[in-house]
């Protein structure tokens, strides 16, 4: 039995007018556990709160109910008047009978009924309720403050002030935020650098203020007064603590990209600080995921770094870059496939960068003036390593493993080093002299090559053991011509194509007279074909089953191969050789037709039954494929099928320990890159495993590094430029000799074609500036860090970005070089801005005479391109930006496009007034309907509203004050902080009136622009606003949190955890409970309420089957008890 | 107790289940702005309207409501960022249920209601007793007494 009081309120007339308010105070008398009742003409007065006092204290209630306003209005007055007489809070229950019911009911009888049922529903809830305590928390005293502009750097220094130690987390390189980007400020007029960059030295100074720029904040765990926020330090490559900020670095930086800083009106470097003020004034390297070019080769040679020196003028650095991967640019700059340019993204914009030519042409010119700096080996070692085989792969591995210090031992089968580039590939794509050169700088080295030693025949694995050859790399290529399997092959004049190229090579002399043809589409049929023209061949076919598109052939090769008069006979198969006295006379052939696709994804030629036909022939070369000779495993190398050698896909380790094996002989026959890039990968795991590291930690060093960084875009407004042309032989000088068909490109041709390079990786690690930086304070392979504070508030200051006018096609943004943004004129009106503070039309470079500025591009538009808010700033930056026209072009004439003017603020309609009175800018109401290119200048068609006709003016600079938007990601942060956002992306306050900087997450306040558009003054004052109430905040030792939490039964929990994904705040926790059930003893997980987290919205008790989760003072127990006694009747 | 009457006879009872930052401020505004609206709507405040279990509305109906509206937050308002969505989707498993059961699916509703629209939580009440008052009482599901 509970002992309640009621007392009805009259509130003057206001419930007392429409509510028979003694009719209610009788009837609540009835309702049980009632035991006393009584009526007030204002409850809330003294005299009614005493009235309350005396009868609680004379008659011992228990529990309290006023029957009177709202509860949003008197809940918590009545709450503290039953606490001073020892009755807890949370005991006491309001009916509403005057907002809901007095002031909306007109009929008096019905009024009454419902102030009964009110009341009776109330006195059913405050039987069921429990007395409650506030908890306490603790409170972490530091503060978080996210974004470095004005309004993060005021509301971090006013913290810290206090005394109060503070974070200030920024994720560009610098803080100091658009504000810094600006000229002046209205309405005084004071240069906005002078007065922001003291601030912004004053806060990386302050004892209590610790500066993290370059990083963000990721996660946010935590409640009011304890969070714990994870950051990502971005890596920097720069040591922040050792830079001087000299510049030494972006002086050498041979890439250029749009300034954020300059409103992309100015380029910078890879390496960069983005103002000469910038707080660090460390400078920071720009680098986004590796561009495509890298990404793509096999060997993964830095593509974008030697092409970036190369417009630089840098080819000496070019080539140590090219040769960090490959010892052999000039060889591939010749012979290359060059994946890179297939992938490569100026392909997007026009053509791809011709890399491989540049390749080419850095080591020509370099090797050609003797500029090469030579690279040293490292101190020499004990361990020596045998390399079989003097290929691409080979030797690449040899020169990796000299550069190392191991002394290495080529072995090669044939006469002369090189494998199939001196064998297979004929002399007028890779002369035998650029060859040379390159092999013998393997050589000088100190690489020793013995030739026609071949492995299986003139010695065996075992002999080099017993040599004292610490490890083996196998890499004997794939040097066995295939046969077609047709009838005939064997008669004089048929010769596979591997044979036939390596004879050529071979010097041996060679006159073909008559008909060649060559069976297969390759790269090795095409070099035989074009040998076969230069051997003397009258006619040279090439016979391909499927069509050209499925030619596996380079397509350039096959282009130069017609060029030199081959001719393709496509879509035909051979039958069978015709042989004649011995020697072949010709081809049975059938013709195909492409069918269904195969494994490789090309259609498979299925033969035309009775197609078929002869080809008369005196030669017969079969270039059909090639296959690795590995005779010399003999049981000790485990083979798979095709000859190849099984090896580790990423240690290349064979089935023998200590012996690798790599290029073609493992992967079959493939590209001369990817047989560089595998002697690369073998020399680097047999160093690992020389030096005896655990086999597990080399796969991981091997592997390739996983792709990180931001992805790249290409810009919108790359202007297309023509591919370099590769000169070459003429074609009458190309017959009966094999003199080189490309010439090379020269300097003037190679730097304009590196121009063309859009440095999609931005810094192209070139690592010019390590070399330049005195310090030494750069480092490459600096990494991301992550790093968890604690703090007890957060200050979010995240600022906004101007609004991307391009959607406003009309005006002719991007189109038109003289339209501009209003933030491009603000760092054009710059004093250390790219045009030194004169204002210029872009299109020409001369002042202009007329500017016309176009104001609400994207505010206060419902459609869909804009926002239905007004910017507010940019009413008066637009008056200021024409003072400063005027003051700065003598004579010059402003247009001022508006739909109001609007100037709320202190000074501003002076402002405003001086522009448009005393300069004499001229304001046309109205919106812009269109801006065309007239003559030299720009016409402007706008309705004027007020006179009432279109107006056409021609003028010579067209500003476009855009509106300011949330960042991008304003939506991402404020899921990771848990505020609210509008429907444009700003955080929302708690009350737009009353609590404008406060947030409804607990601990979380706004500053700023982040929460919508606001000048600088209104940005400072609500950053100082904010930081008092993080300093209220953390000031306290504990704070008092609502008891109103959910609670669980453990008892009746299932452990089935529904009401975790339900509960917005992750408060729901697992926790393990040890029972002991018919004596022995269990374990269970049941759910667990993390009270600093939950904000009692009791979303998870309707999730729970079991009924276990339950709201304080909303228990499912006291709702239904309302719900009985509201629906009585 | 006896029925209230009025010059039609019966008038129904309606439950509405308001969240404590939109609906029940709406209401209060409503009441501030002196808008009438039938006095056969009571109002039970919840901290939101993800805190109205299924459970009370059925309860409700057992124990002779009429009709039942549940009204919180506009979806993405919600004070506690997520709330009202949950609501949203028991919306129409609820409405489907009382259908299943026997219940006219027009005597239950779910309103967005803000803080700021008090006409429009005085429109909504109008509105469902109307719409109840059609339907008649409810004798589908509540207790024999």
């Amino acid at each position: 039995m509970r002992r309640i009081g009621v007392f009805v309120c009259w509130c003057g007339a206001n419930i007392g007018g429409k509510v028979n308010v003694p009719a209610v105070v009788e009837a609540a008398r009835t309702f049980p556990n009632v035991v006393y009742a009584e009526d007030n003409k204002y409850t809330c007065s003294e005299p009614g709160q005493a009235a309350i006092r005396s009868k609680v204290t004379e008659l011992k209630l228990d529990r309290v109910v006023v029957a009177s306003c709202s509860p949003r209005m008197h809940e918590l007055t009545f709450q503290k008047t039953v606490e001073t007489v020892g009755v807890n809070p949370f005991l006491f229950e309001m009916a509403n009978i005057r907002e809901h019911c007095s002031w909306c009911t007109p009929d008096k009888a019905a009024a009454t009924e419902k102030a009964i049922a009110l009341v009776r529903t109330a006195v059913a809830k405050a039987v069921m309720n429990d007395p409650l305590q506030p908890f306490p928390i603790p409170v972490t005293p530091r503060a978080l403050v996210i974004g470095g502009g004005i309004a993060g750097i005021q509301a971090a220094l006013d913290v810290a002030d206090t005394g109060i130690e503070t974070v200030l987390v920024e994720r560009d390189p610098s803080i100091g935020g658009v504000m810094a980007q600006l000229d002046k400020t209205f309405p005084t007029l004071d240069c906005s650098a002078c007065i922001l960059t003291p601030k912004m030295v004053d806060l990386a100074r302050h004892p209590k203020v610790r500066l993290m720029s370059y990083a963000e904040v990721e996660e946010v765990k935590g409640f009011i007064g304890n969070f714990q926020v994870k950051v990502r330090r971005k890596a920097r490559y720069v040591d922040l603590k050792n830079c001087k900020g000299c510049g030494d670095c972006a002086a050498v930086c041979p890439v250029k990209v749009p300034s954020e800083y300059e409103a992309g009106l100015g380029p910078r470097t890879a390496i960069y600080r983005p103002f000469p003020q910038a707080v660090p004034g460390a400078f920071t390297i720009d680098k986004a995921e590796r561009p495509p070019c890298v990404r793509t080769c096999p060997a993964g040679v830095n593509a974008q770094g030697y092409v970036a020196l190369v417009s630089q003028g840098k080819f000496k650095e070019a080539l140590a870059v090219e040769k960090r991967q490959n010892p052999f640019p000039s060889i591939c700059g010749r012979v290359c496939n060059h994946p890179c340019e297939t992938e490569c993204n100026r392909g997007q914009v026009d053509v791809p960068v011709s890399i491989c030519a540049i390749k080419r042409f850095i080591a020509d010119t370099v090797y050609a003036d003797g500029s090469e700096e030579p690279v040293l080996p490292a101190s020499a070692k004990d361990e020596r390593v045998a390399v079989v085989g003097s290929g691409p792969a080979g030797l690449a591995c040899a020169h990796s493993l000299a550069l190392e210090g191991y002394p290495v031992t080529v072995f090669e089968a044939l006469p002369k080093p090189g494998g199939m580039l001196r064998y297979g590939i004929p002399e007028y794509r890779l002369p035998k002299a650029v060859l040379d050169r390159e092999i013998d700088q393997v050589r000088q080295l100190g690489v020793e090559i013995q030739t026609n030693a071949a492995l299986g025949k003139d010695f065996s694995l075992t002999d080099l053991k017993a040599r004292g050859y610490a490890a083996v790399f196998i890499a004997t290529g794939a040097h066995k011509g295939q046969s077609m399997g047709v009838p005939g092959e064997d008669a004089t004049g048929c010769v596979d194509g591997i044979t036939f190229l390596r004879d050529v090579g071979l010097g041996k002399p060679m006159d073909l007279d008559g008909r060649v043809v060559v069976v297969g589409g390759g790269n090795t049929a095409v070099d035989a074909a074009r040998s076969a023209l230069r051997l003397g061949a009258r006619d040279v076919i090439i016979l391909y089953r499927r069509t050209r598109a499925e030619m596996p052939a380079n397509s350039w090769e096959v282009d130069e191969a017609v060029h030199e008069g081959v001719k393709l006979h496509l879509l035909a198969a051979p039958v069978a050789v015709t042989v004649r006295n011995g020697r072949v006379a010709g081809l049975k052939c059938i013709r195909m037709e492409l069918g269904e696709p195969d494994a490789s994804g090309r259609r498979r030629p299925v033969p035309i039954a009775g197609s078929e036909f002869d080809l008369p022939a005196e030669y017969v070369v079969t270039a059909v494929s090639q296959s690795p000779d590995t005779g010399f495993a003999d049981g000790v190398l485990e083979l798979r099928r095709g000859g190849i050698i099984a090896a580790n896909p990423v240690t290349l380790q064979t089935s023998v320990p200590g012996v690798f094996a790599g290029g073609d002989a493992v992967k079959g026959p493939a590209t001369v890159v990817e047989a560089i890039a595998d002697g690369n990968r073998a020399a680097n795991a047999i160093g690992l495993y020389l030096r005896a590291e655990a086999p597990e930690a080399s796969a991981a060093a091997l592997a390739d590094q996983p792709q990180t960084g931001k992805p790249f875009t290409i810009p919108k407004d790359v202007a297309k430029v023509p591919r370099a042309v590769m000169p070459t032989l003429e074609l009458s000088r190309r017959r009966r000799n094999f003199t080189e068909v490309e010439l090379g490109l020269d300097a003037e041709a190679a730097m304009a074609e590196a121009a063309r390079c859009l440095n999609c990786g931005i810094c192209c690690e070139c690592r010019e500036c390590e070399r330049a930086c005195e310090p030494k304070c750069i480092d490459h392979s600096m990494q991301d860090e992550t790093e968890t504070i604690e703090v007890g508030s957060i200050i979010v200051a995240t600022g906004f970005k101007p609004m991307d006018p391009v959607a406003y096609g009309e005006y002719g943004y991007r189109r038109y070089p003289d339209v501009i943004t209003s933030l491009e004129f603000e760092r054009m009106c710059g004093a250390s801005g790219p045009t030194s503070g004169q204002i210029l039309r872009p299109s020409t470079g001369k002042p202009p005479h007329t500017v016309l500025f176009i104001q609400c591009v994207g505010s206060r538009d419902e459609g869909k391109r804009g926002h239905q808010y007004c910017s507010k700033t940019c009413c008066m930056y637009t008056a200021k930006h024409a003072e400063l026209v005027m003051d700065r072009v003598p004579g010059a004439t402003t247009y001022v496009c508006y739909m109001d003017v609007r100037t709320p603020g202190k000074g501003y309609e002076e402002f405003y007034r001086r522009t448009s009175e005393e300069y004499g800018a001229r304001y046309i109401r109205g919106r812009v309907a269109k801006v065309q290119p007239n003559g030299d200048g720009l016409r402007v068609r706008v309705e004027d509203t007020l006179a009432g006709r279109p107006l056409d003016v021609q003028v010579d600079l067209v500003v476009l004050a855009t509106a300011m938007e949330p960042q991008a990601d304003s939506m991402d942060l404020a899921r990771v902080l848990k505020v609210g956002y509008d429907a444009d992306g700003f955080f929302t306050e708690a009350h737009p009136k009353l609590r404008p900087v406060e947030t409804n997450t607990g601990g979380i306040f706004l500053a700023g622009t982040c929460q919508g558009p606001k000048d600088i003054p209104e940005t400072v004052a609500q950053a100082s606003a904010a930081a008092v109430k993080a300093v209220a905040l953390l000031s306290k030792d504990k704070l008092l949190a609502s008891p109103i939490v959910s609670y669980v039964n453990e008892t009746l929990c299932a452990g089935d955890f529904f009401c975790q994904p339900i509960c917005p705040y992750g408060a729901i926790e697992e926790k393990e409970l040890a029972e002991r059930i018919a004596g022995r003893p269990v374990t269970r997980k049941v759910a667990s309420v993390n009270t600093g987290l939950c904000q009692g919205c009791g979303a998870c008790t309707v999730a729970c089957r079991s009924g276990a989760i339950n709201l304080k003072g909303y228990t499912n127990e006291q709702l239904l008890a309302e719900v009985d006694a509201v629906c009585l009747k | 107790m006896s029925q209230v009457g009025t010059a039609a006879g019966w008038e129904p009872t309606i439950v509405a289940f308001c969240c404590n930052w939109c609906s029940y401020a709406g209401a209060d505004l409503a009441g501030i702005s002196r808008l009438a609206y039938p006095a056969s709507l009571r109002i039970i405040r919840v901290p939101c309207s993800g805190r109205v279990n299924p459970h009370f509305v059925l309860r409700a109906f057992q124990r002779g409501a009429d009709g039942v509206l549940v009204a919180g937050c506009h979806p993405g308002d919600c004070h506690y960022t997520t709330g009202n969505y949950f609501t949203r989707r028991r919306y129409l498993l609820m409405q489907r249920l009382l259908e299943y059961a026997g219940v006219n699916p027009g005597r239950f509703e779910v309103k967005w209601i803000s803080g700021s629209e008090g006409p429009k939580f005085a429109q909504a009440a109008r509105e469902i007793t109307a719409r109840v008052r059609a339907l008649g009482p409810n004798r589908e599901m509540r207790d024999e007494a």
